[in-house]
This record gives C-alpha cells, structure tokens and sequence, in this order.
C-alpha cells in the first residue's frame, strides 16, 4: 500500500551550475542510486514535472511510499548524498483526500 | 535517519522516531458560532492523541522521556539529561500535593504571537511516530481544527535531546520558535568549517541555557517544508531573547542561515479556540 503522497518542489542552487558536466552526472548518479533504493523498498514515483515560473522552485517530484517514514528516510538519504548542495528544496508529505475518513 | 549536522557540547542526539507537530496558524474570521462545540470535539482527540502516546505542549516536551507527572527515571551513567530530570514536572502550584495519576496534566498549549507576527498562534505536538504525526493532524483538522484556524504544519523528527539547564523555570510563559534554513553558503562549507560554526555557535546556545533558556533539542523540517530545522526555547521573556539575539549575531550564527522566529505568550489551546 502506498498511501502517502510526498511532493519535491526544487531548484538548482548556483552551485549546480558551476559543476562541470562530468561532476554533474556523477552527483545525478548518487541521487539515482537513492531513489532506486526507495523504489525498491516500495516507493512508486509518479513523474518529475516542469514548473518554473510559477513560483520559488522549477521542477517537481510526485512520489508515493508506503509511509511517512519511508518518504522521511528517502529525503534523508538524499540529504546524507548531498542533494541539498546543489538544489534549493520546498516538500510536503500528505494521505489521500478521498475517500473520506469514515467518522468514528 | 542521518543528522543533519554533528551533535555539539551542548545538543547530543536523540534516539528513536519522535516527530514534531509544529503548527503557524490564523484565526478564521469570523469565528465559528458553534466553537464551544469545536473546542469539546478537539479536546476529546486531543485526549485520543495523548493516550496514543503525544506530547501536547512545549513544557512536556522539554520533560523528555519521564513518565507523565511522575518521579525522574533513573538516568544511565553520563546522561546528559539530568539537568532537565530534575526540574519540576508540574502543572499545579508549587507546594501543592500532585497525583501521579492526575489526568491531563500535559494540558494542550499554544502561544499568542498575533501582537506581533502574522500568524495568531504557533506551537509545537510532539508525536510517537511520522505516521502518527501525520495521521493525526489529519483527525484533528477533521474534529474541528480547520473550522477554526488557516493551518501550516510542519512535521519532523527529533535529532537532539531536549537541553534545560538549571537556570531554566517552568513557570515562564514565554516561547521562542526559531526555524532555520541552510543558504548557500552553508552547503558549500567544508566539514572541517562547519565544525568550526557549530562550536561557535555552542557559545551562544551555552550562554542562553544559562540565561534561562530551556532548549527542546533539534527537530529536523526538512522532509514536509521548505524548512531544514526547529528549537523552541522556553524564556524567562522577549528581553531575555532579545539579547540572545545579539550574541547568536556576535558569534556570527546567521552567516549560514536564514531565520524565522516567532516569540509568544503560553495560551491553553481550549482558551484560544473560545475566544470569541
């Protein structure tokens, strides 16, 4: 069951930009390695998507886990793999808005 | 989870999953006309949530793992806690006889912070798990929460163990929410400058716990904001942060950061949903 949704809004920091391309893709191929491993611990991602313009951030992720803790861990790792070096970040964790809660 | 960044003299790192409940909130206006029912709705999952393991104010959560009103556990040999182990855990006049079994002792608190913020109130829950956190800022949006505030969550684990040193009081009414992002600046730092920054950013943390501040640890943001992390300080008052501000400044703490504070008066939630 992935019932919690988990939203990355990002955007390249400066830093990002001054890479070269060889330690660009060498950076990607950490932060691949992490979200392979969500994937494998039962995570689905849903799409990485083009916002710039519409506000703080450009891009953003949609992910499903299987809960709170596993969204916490997959950013955590990310974190650990220096993913916030090199982008700017805004996430919000939440469950499905429908079907609604039955009332106790 | 890994930390954000090293444990320092004064904050050690905490075990476990506990996880923040912080909550920004605005009042609705006008107000509900039934809020006397809303208030009863929340109190009774407030009640849910506390059985379920929550904390539900800033002084519980700065008690740390005691058992609820009761004597100090044993600490282990070298546990730095012990400064806040001894402080009272009370919610009833000094002097007066207590019951470990009193029920809610661990009453609902918010802080009054709309003299001077954009936000009417700020708090910080503390849940037994992520899961928890986020499930139950669900029910409580659901028992009535939402009828009365406009809500920013923000949810997040425990990193560091609460610091409450003996100058500390927990009759002060007056909170301090500091939420912090790392700029640029920070993430390019080397390990070897950032050990440098923390140390002296201890100073200043050292010299708050000795003017009274009571530290609930480190809480880390960064998983559901566009924070990375929040210390809410209990203080003797705004004067008292006032020139903890001035140190933080002096020891060159907010080079690496960009800050948020609220300051704010202990409010009980049930008061704050009453008011008209």
């Amino acid at each position: 069951m992935n019932d919690v949704v988990w939203l990355h809004h990002s955007l390249p920091r400066t830093a990002w930009f001054e890479l070269t391309p060889e330690e660009q893709a060498r950076r990607e191929e950490a932060f691949r390695a992490q979200r392979e491993l969500s994937l494998r611990q039962g995570a689905s991602r849903q799409g990485r998507f083009h916002v710039r313009g519409q506000g703080d951030y450009s891009h953003v992720e949609i992910w499903y886990f299987p809960s709170a803790e596993h969204a916490f861990d997959h950013w955590s790792r990310l974190v650990a793999a220096g993913y916030t070096a090199c982008f700017e970040f805004s996430n919000q964790v939440g469950t499905a808005a429908e079907p609604a809660a039955p009332s106790a | 989870m890994s930390l954000l960044s090293e444990e320092t003299e004064v904050f050690e790192a905490a075990p476990g999953q506990r996880c923040a409940v912080v909550f920004l909130v605005r009042r609705r206006t006008p107000a509900p006309g039934d809020t006397g029912r809303t208030a009863a709705a929340l109190g009774a999952e407030l009640d849910a949530l506390r059985a379920e393991g929550w904390w539900l104010s800033v002084d519980r959560i700065l008690d740390g793992e005691r058992p609820d009103g009761g004597e100090p556990e044993e600490a282990s040999p070298g546990e730095r806690t012990e400064d806040a182990r001894a402080a009272p855990c009370r919610d009833v006049p000094a002097g007066t006889e207590s019951t470990r079994a009193a029920p809610h002792r661990d009453v609902p608190t918010v802080y009054a912070t709309g003299f001077s913020h954009d936000v009417d109130y700020v708090g910080m829950f503390e849940a037994p798990s992520p899961s928890s956190a986020l499930a139950g800022t669900r029910r409580l949006e659901e028992a009535g929460w939402s009828r009365v505030f406009r809500t920013a969550w923000l949810l997040g684990q425990r990193e560091f163990l609460p610091v409450v040193g003996p100058a500390s009081r927990r009759e002060d009414e007056w909170a301090f929410f500091a939420l912090w992002s790392w700029n640029s600046a920070w993430q390019a730092a080397t390990a070897q400058q950032r050990r440098a920054y923390d140390e002296e950013c201890d100073v200043a943390f050292a010299s708050d716990v000795r003017d009274g501040a009571a530290i609930t640890g480190r809480h880390r943001l960064d998983g559901a904001s566009r924070w990375d992390h929040i210390g809410v300080w209990r203080v003797p008052g705004v004067a008292m942060v006032d020139r903890a501000m001035r140190e933080h400044a002096r020891v060159a703490d907010f080079k690496f950061t960009t800050s948020r504070h609220y300051i704010g008066r202990r409010t009980r939630l049930d008061d704050a949903l009453r008011r008209k």
